[in-house]
């Protein structure tokens, strides 16, 4: 929802990044503002995972110049680590499997050192039980998931709610999702679609990345972003992305090429 | 065993030829070392007496062309390609008879190529590569260019009482390729040493085949040294049985990591026989895979071994390396030695290895006895069934041979 | 997983066993002759039988040679420069803990081993051995009352001459290897245990092993007899001072398992390994060996091995009596220049044995860490079975993980299956759980623990925490 006055959460000026000395990123400027949900389309090598990765701090990928801002700090300082602690959150599109430790005890650790960034109380493993267990409706998960290893011989869709259970957990100022909608059935879709609409606050913003529309006829987006060749070319609302899906991505190459031909 | 080895190295003909140098520096290596091989743990389970009945056997000294496409009532010349017999006795033959895509390799490129050995990760000390390299008198280096050329079949036969060195080098040029099936026929109580050396070079590739099929009492040893050049891919398949004694060592050097190398092998032992396949990679570089499968299956009094080794050094980041060891033990009185090992510096790696021994599976024999198949005819299916995983990666002029026949009729005996 | 503590605490700590305790030690002069053997003998007021398994080990030790085979480099030792007999000065074991040197009572409550009556656990009884001899060993009194009997092997050599007499050296003979025949000649102390017909130890036993002296070497012997129908835990820990010089440990453990008994014996093992130059710490060369001797009779080693320079150690299990079960599960962790080469031995004689093998390696800094194992099925072992299952982790580009299964066998109604894999933490696995707010230092230590699960889960539940604690700890600094 977009409000006057609400808190600037995200600012990114003039991001450049580059993976392996490959300029991927050339120019992001986006400007995230609470309550608002945010969704980011465009082709396959556009950069729209490497924004969301940037954002999250992997280190594979290297920031050459700009700038992003949360709440006033500067993001690119911090590990990865305290950026989720601050309140960025990436629902990642393949999130990875993690043998050997146990689901319950990697949420409850990560839900601990978000709690006690906010001050809050750290939760026992008996008071953490109770709460996950209430989160895990959201996401109509099963308990036995708790006791399995990380995303191990997980599903896709579970895979995805197993994400999802996270952002609800940890309550994020800012969550990311990266092609949550990938590899979803439809019902699938719609659980996680419902988590998302459920969780997002007045407080709080989300950023969609996607391919395809079918999750923005399940979450509304008040900005509709395209990405192409590492920067946003083309911002609108929720209509663009109708846009997109019926006249395809045609015209971006040509605005790319008119870009190249102005300059 | 000392004395008996000591008189086998002195009757030795004089050294001679091309390989003169090797020859002398070889059989000095090997009287100073004897003692050295007892310990080795490499040579701990190897039959003794049958090693030094092999090393007892004279050495024919008498020189004879080496036959090309002769049918010596072996099994019928191949349809797609030509068979080169290495009799060990000479290193000419008609060379106007090769195909295109073959040629010799001239006396200084093979001098090149043995002094270079030591620097490929091999160690011509090693015993059973000292032991081919102080007896070889000839050697025959071939370079192969091409792709589409017709396949080589190379057959060793052994005679019976005597001791038979045999030695060929073969290069394959960047982005060549050859089909390339080697057979060993043994005879009664005789000997084999047989040292092939592969090089292959950028983008090239081979499809390699080792028969090794015994006699009553045959012995041999053999040595398959391979050093390959980046971006190259290496097939080999190696069958044994029906040796007294047979012990096949594999090198394998990826010199700049970055190649493909697949071993498969089958062991069939059976009676007093001990077979046994030493294998040995090093990736000298990264991203080199390595996939190796190897079954045995022991019957009577016999024992099958196997020794895997896979060094993975700092510099072979990224390597992609699994060992397979499959055993069938199938009588009381036979044995299984299998030791797969891995060494590893390098960190970014997925190196996996496995073995198991068991006998066949019971419920599977039930099944094919419940529909009227006698417990014989069964087990003689299954054994069909493990081999034929194996057999099927030889190279398809293999079939000429009737190997899987043999291998079932020598359990069944 | 029962660590709370963040990781980040713990591994600003150094090794915090490193401390030496001020106490007068009375040591015999350095060497070794038979003239040694005899003094120690008679120190130790022991029978004759014994003098003479000494004298023997050692007409033994002298013919034989230092083994070479393992994946192990070190100088030469000089067996004539280290002192075989080292005591705190005390008159004789006091038969009241109020009369012990208070400051060896204060070492083992700084160790976190507290033996004075107040303090110390309540579900386990504790035998504490400084330098060569045992100090004290609680709840004594209350396992007399079921008939088990727990003391020093020193204690025993009195009290119970015949059952010394008749299982010492059975397992382990004193010829068996170099490092066995040397213990054999010189062994200063360890535990006894027996565990009469039928009776459960109502109690964990454990044993707490301090070298203090710097230029001793440490020679215990554990006998573990488990008569039929009999079961017990038993659980040894080990810590020493920081030296610059290297110290000599070489322990043998017997246990004997009679018809229907179990013995499960765990081990965390924190010697002192060397500073990260590779600069001192204990060499510990250990002959361990189970011998599953009555029908159904179970012997389990687990062992969390994490300190020494050099760790040449191979619990192992000769399963004679039909349907025994021989069980071995391993954590060794090695970090800067330590080498590790373990495993075991699972020999299999008797009819529908069993053998279940799970090690895990981590190796990190410049360290070498090796699993050498033994499986072997004989003639008469129909339906016998194995397991085995050894995976290493490598962090580091520097460190060395080597795989050696032997695997041998002579039955064909049997089976063997061996299986290993060596894998890494990966990058994206680390980014992940940094992602969601755990820090690198935590993360890594998660995944490692969560690599040694399997292993953990057998030890007894006060150590698992202890044990996985301990991991963190090593791993200070090796990643990143």
């Amino acid at each position: 929802m977009i409000r006057e006055n609400s808190e600037l959460l995200i600012e990114i000026t003039d991001l450049h990044a580059s993976v392996e000395d490959q300029p991927i990123l050339n120019g992001v400027n986006l400007k995230i503002k609470a309550g608002e949900i945010h969704a980011i389309m465009g082709r396959n090598g556009s950069g729209k995972s490497t924004l969301s990765k940037v954002i999250a701090g992997h280190p594979a990928y290297k920031v050459t110049s700009g700038s992003i801002s949360f709440q006033g700090i500067n993001l690119l300082e911090l590990e990865p680590e305290d950026r989720a602690r601050q309140g960025i959150f990436l629902g990642f599109q393949y999130p990875i499997e993690i043998p050997g430790v146990s689901n319950l005890e990697f949420l409850r650790v990560a839900t601990n050192s978000r709690r006690k960034q906010l001050s809050h109380e750290e939760l026992d493993t008996f008071e953490f039980e109770d709460v996950v267990r209430e989160k895990l409706k959201i996401v109509q998960m099963d308990e036995a998931f708790l006791n399995r290893s990380v995303n191990e011989g997980f599903s896709g869709g579970e895979k995805k709610r197993n994400e999802i259970l996270q952002m609800a957990l940890l309550e994020p100022m800012v969550s990311i999702l990266d092609e949550t909608d990938s590899g979803l059935d439809i019902d699938a879709l719609q659980i996680v679609a419902a988590g998302v609409n459920k969780l997002a606050k007045a407080e709080t913003a989300t950023l969609l990345i996607t391919h395809y529309q079918r999750l923005l006829n399940e979450i509304t987006p008040d900005f509709v972003h395209v990405m192409a060749a590492g920067k946003i070319l083309k911002t609108g609302n929720k209509d663009l992305a109708l846009e997109l899906e019926t006249s395809g991505y045609e015209w971006v190459d040509q605005e790319i090429k008119n870009e190249a031909g102005n300059s | 065993m000392k004395a008996s080895y000591k008189q086998w190295l002195t009757s030795l003909p004089q050294p001679s030829g091309l390989l003169e140098a090797i020859q002398r520096k070889s059989r000095k290596a090997l009287l100073d070392m004897e003692i050295k091989l007892i310990e080795d743990d490499s040579w701990r389970l190897t039959n003794r007496k049958q090693l030094e009945n092999l090393l007892k056997l004279p050495l024919d000294n008498s020189k004879a062309k080496q036959e090309i496409n002769t049918n010596k009532g072996l099994a019928r010349l191949p349809s797609k390609g030509f068979r080169l017999d290495l009799n060990g006795k000479s290193n000419c033959f008609d060379q106007d008879k090769l195909p295109t895509g073959f040629s010799v390799l001239n006396s200084k490129e093979i001098k090149t190529f043995i002094e270079n050995q030591s620097k490929n990760n091999i160690n011509p000390e090693h015993w059973s590569i000292a032991i081919n390299n102080a007896s070889s008198n000839h050697i025959i280096g071939l370079r192969i260019k091409g792709n589409d050329i017709p396949a080589l079949e190379l057959v060793m036969q052994a005679k019976e009482k005597e001791f038979i060195p045999t030695r060929i080098l073969i290069i394959i040029e960047d982005k060549s390729d050859l089909e390339l099936l080697e057979v060993l026929v043994g005879a009664n109580k005789s000997g084999q040493s047989h040292m092939i050396d592969i090089y292959l070079g950028k983008e090239s590739k081979l499809q390699h085949g080792l028969i090794c099929s015994g006699r009553s009492e045959s012995n041999f040893l053999a040595n398959v040294i391979v050093n390959q050049e980046a971006f190259s891919t290496y097939n080999f398949t190696s069958v044994q049985y029906g040796y007294e004694l047979g012990r096949l060592e594999t090198h394998i050097n990826q010199k700049d990591g970055n190649a493909k190398t697949n071993l498969n092998g089958l062991q069939v032992s059976t009676g007093n026989e001990q077979l046994a396949t030493y294998s040995k990679i090093h990736f000298n570089g990264p991203e080199g895979h390595f996939d190796q499968l190897q079954k045995s299956t022991a019957s009577k009094k016999s024992h099958c071994i196997f020794h895997g080794s896979i060094n993975v050094p700092k510099i072979a980041q990224q390597t992609n390396a699994s060992q397979l060891s499959k055993n069938l033990l199938l009588s009381k009185r036979a044995k299984i030695d299998t030791k797969p090992e891995l060494k590893i510096i390098a960190d970014d790696v997925k190196c996996t290895h496995g073995a198991t021994i068991s006998q066949l599976q019971e419920d599977e024999i039930f099944y094919l006895r419940s529909r009227g198949i006698s417990a014989k005819q069964a087990t003689s299916l299954l054994i069909e069934g493990y081999c034929k995983e194996i057999l099927e990666s030889l190279p398809v002029e293999a079939s000429r041979w009737g190997i899987l026949t043999q291998i079932l009729t020598s359990i069944q005996e | 997983m029962a660590n709370q503590t963040s990781v980040a605490e713990i591994v600003s700590e150094p090794y915090k066993y490193g401390f030496v305790t001020d106490i007068e030690t009375e040591k015999i002069a350095k060497g070794l002759s038979e003239e040694v053997i005899h003094l120690i003998s008679a120190k130790k007021q022991e029978p004759k039988f014994l003098l003479d398994f000494r004298l023997k080990s050692y007409r033994q030790w002298l013919k034989m040679k230092e083994p070479n085979w393992a994946e192990l480099k070190y100088p030469p030792i000089d067996y004539q420069d280290i002192i075989y007999y080292a005591a705190p000065k005390q008159n004789e074991k006091k038969s009241s803990l109020s009369e012990v040197d208070p400051k060896l009572l204060e070492t083992f409550d700084k160790l976190g081993i507290p033996i004075s009556e107040q303090k110390r656990l309540s579900n386990v009884a504790v035998d504490a051995v400084f330098d060569s001899v045992s100090i004290a060993t609680t709840y004594k009194e209350k396992l007399a009352e079921h008939g088990v009997a727990f003391c020093s092997i020193s204690e025993a050599i009195v009290e119970y001459p015949e059952l010394i007499e008749k299982y010492l050296g059975s397992v382990v003979p004193f010829s068996d290897n170099f490092f066995a025949a040397l213990n054999s000649a010189v062994f200063s102390d360890g535990s006894f245990v027996y565990i009469p017909k039928g009776v459960d130890c109502p109690m964990e036993l454990s044993s707490y092993f301090r070298i203090n002296s710097g230029d001793i070497g440490q020679f215990e012997r554990t006998l573990i007899i488990a008569e039929e129908g009999s079961s017990v835990s038993y659980l040894e820990g080990c810590t020493a001072p920081m030296f610059d010089t290297n110290t000599l440990h070489a322990a043998v453990v017997e246990l004997i398992a009679l018809n229907d008994s179990s013995i499960k014996y765990s081990t965390v093992q924190n010697w002192y390994s060397g500073n990260e130059k590779g600069i001192g710490g204990i060499y510990n060369f250990v002959t361990k060996r189970g011998h599953c001797r009555g029908k159904r009779s179970k012997i389990s080693w687990s062992q969390v091995e994490t300190g020494s320079a050099i760790t040449w150690k191979y619990p192992s299990c000769i399963l004679q009596g039909d349907q025994s079960i021989g069980e071995f599960y391993s954590v060794a962790l090695t970090n800067n220049k330590q080498k590790a080469d373990t495993g075991t031995k699972m020999i299999h004689i008797g009819e529908n044995t069993r053998s279940t093998i799970v090690s895990k390696g981590i190796s990190a800094g410049q360290s070498s860490n090796s699993y050498r194992g033994l499986v072997q099925i004989g003639p008469k072992a129909s339906g016998a079975k194995n397991y085995s299952q050894c995976d290493s982790m490598l962090i580091g580009d520097q460190a060395e993980a080597n795989t050696y299964p032997y695997i041998r066998s002579q039955q064909p109604e049997s089976s063997i299956e061996h299986e290993a894999s060596t894998c890494r933490i990966s990058e994206d696995q680390l980014f992940y759980l940094q992602s969601r707010g755990i820090g690198f230092e935590e993360a890594v230590s998660m995944m490692v623990s969560g690599f040694c699960r399997d292993v953990f889960n057998q030890l007894p539940m006060e150590f698992a925490a202890e044990a996985d604690k301990l991991l963190a700890l090593k791993l200070e600094g090796s990643v990143g």
